[in-house]
């Protein structure tokens, strides 16, 4: 972003950053608590083991002297803010914690009128990296313990936000996986390229999970969940997986902010950011759309120009 | 006009997705202009391009369609003002998505025919028939259907090494016997 001059490149990011980043936010927190511009803040506490941490709504100064941030703050906390979820909105105006990929769904939200700027108070985390899964949560995060996402972020710094904890640090010379990832199943024949998908769908258990942690799957009755006329098998059945994951890939089409957090939360390891990130990335190229950067009237599958490419089309 | 019938083994299945202010009716002018195409397609009629779900074609795929057709008015004709520009963009992100999973999008058509058009949907509909009848059936979607994960897995146990492919599984497993 246009940071991007004057960040600092470092091996590894020493706890000593998230605490001034925690300070910097129960500051705020605290601030904005006491002089009732919120009625609450949607952050993280610490978790019960050690390197967790789990999302919290803190309504008390008390709460939010002890909410904090760290590399284990995978959380994309906008998901407490949609329609399904949205008992924490009704109170009244509240401050959440958002990292620049959390802050891309807030936008998304925003365009897709789930959510009133008005209504919120961000506090904008400037975010060296989060931990990925499955992986040594010791106190610097470095190389080895960064998750996948974090590897070619673009939104380090968040923008839009009421204010912004931390400076600009990043890891440096990260290898981008996703996009090699990406480009590695680009380059495959079709028929493997159906292998690798089908390899991993099968997997699928249809636990849901992804659907339940996207702040972008906010309908009230999926489609997923409809039998009449049944659109998508709901058993975790081989076709059934197939369809449901191209649907949900098709819902996110330039929606979804690349958080990462079907991902994260998949029990059965399907690579699903990878499906959204070709989505966002067909969408650049094809209409030089990118989902989140800023609120905006529509998103790009809502809207539509005369000259769009047809070639397609006999 | 009566073309010798061809006997082929494979008769490829076609759904065809239409719009019914143009697509149908251009359908239907090729039929009352004693027109002759594959009798493979399969019309199904919708008010709008615009209301075709990309789920309708996925379905048609896994219900034994070897191909399929999508076709309505030319921009700018639109009965709705712009369903079928908001379908254009939406059918290209999806030949993206189903591209990248490794579906041929030969099989796939998108076409503008009008009311007026009987001779050009003779012509897509023989194209793509031909087309798909020479690639032959589309085995992967019907292959999903059959398939039930759970019980290859069953059957690969019996093999250690196909499933069980991670030290600890596999410790956990020969702890068993």
């Amino acid at each position: 972003m246009n940071a991007k001059a004057n960040k600092n490149h470092v091996t590894s990011i020493e706890p000593a950053y998230y605490q001034a980043v925690t300070e910097a936010i129960r500051k705020e927190a605290v601030k904005i608590l006491k002089d009732e511009t919120v009625v609450g803040v949607v952050g993280y506490l610490p978790g019960r083991r050690q390197g967790t941490a789990s999302p919290a709504l803190v309504t008390t100064v008390e709460e939010a002297e002890k909410l904090i941030f760290s590399p284990a703050c995978v959380n994309n906390l906008s998901v407490y803010l949609t329609k399904a979820k949205k008992g924490v909105l009704k109170q009244g105006k509240v401050g959440i914690v958002a990292k620049g990929c959390d802050m891309r769904a807030l936008a998304g939200l925003m365009t897709e009128s789930q959510l009133q700027r008005e209504d919120l108070f961000i506090i904008g985390v400037v975010c060296p990296g989060v931990y990925g899964f499955g992986v040594e949560r010791t106190g610097t995060l470095t190389e080895a313990n960064i998750a996948r996402k974090c590897r070619e972020c673009t939104v380090h710094m968040p923008e839009g936000a009421d204010v912004a904890a931390g400076t600009h640090t990043e890891l440096a010379d990260l290898t981008p996986e996703e996009a090699e990832e990406m480009a590695r199943i680009e380059a495959m024949p079709q028929a493997e390229r159906w292998a690798f998908w089908k390899e991993h769908f099968s997997r699928c258990i249809r636990c849901m999970a992804c659907r339940q942690v996207c702040p972008f799957c906010y309908c009230e009755q999926c489609l997923c969940d409809k039998n009449r006329p049944q659109a998508v098998e709901s058993s975790p059945r081989p076709a059934g997986n197939m369809a449901w994951h191209l649907v949900r890939a098709m819902h996110l089409a330039g929606r979804c902010g690349g958080c990462a957090e079907c991902e994260r939360v998949c029990p059965m390891d399907i690579p699903l950011n990878l499906l959204n990130r070709r989505m966002a990335k067909e969408l650049k190229e094809l209409y030089d759309f990118e989902a989140g950067l800023a609120p905006v009237d529509k998103g790009p599958l809502n809207q539509y120009k005369e000259d769009d490419d047809q070639s397609f089309i006999k | 006009m009566h073309g010798e019938h061809i006997k082929h083994d494979f008769e490829p299945k076609i759904v065809a997705f239409v719009c019914t202010w143009c697509t149908y009716a251009g359908a239907d002018l090729a039929g009352t202009s004693r027109m002759q195409y594959p009798p493979n397609v399969r019309v199904l009629k919708f008010p709008c391009t615009g209301r075709i779900d990309p789920v309708f074609i996925l379905r048609a795929f896994q219900k034994g369609a070897d191909g399929v057709l999508v076709s309505g008015c030319h921009p700018g004709d639109c009965h709705y003002m712009a369903g079928n520009f908001h379908a254009r963009r939406r059918f290209a992100a999806f030949r993206a998505l189903l591209d990248f999973v490794g579906v041929d999008l030969n099989r796939l058509q998108f076409s503008w025919v009008s009311a007026a058009e009987g001779g050009k949907w003779v012509d897509v509909v023989t194209e793509l028939t031909e087309r798909v009848r020479t690639m032959g059936p589309m085995p992967e979607f019907k292959e999903l259907e059959h398939e039930e994960q759970w019980s290859t897995f069953a059957e690969a146990t019996a093999d250690k090494s196909q499933v069980l492919n991670t030290p600890e599984l596999k410790e956990a497993y020969d702890s068993i016997g």
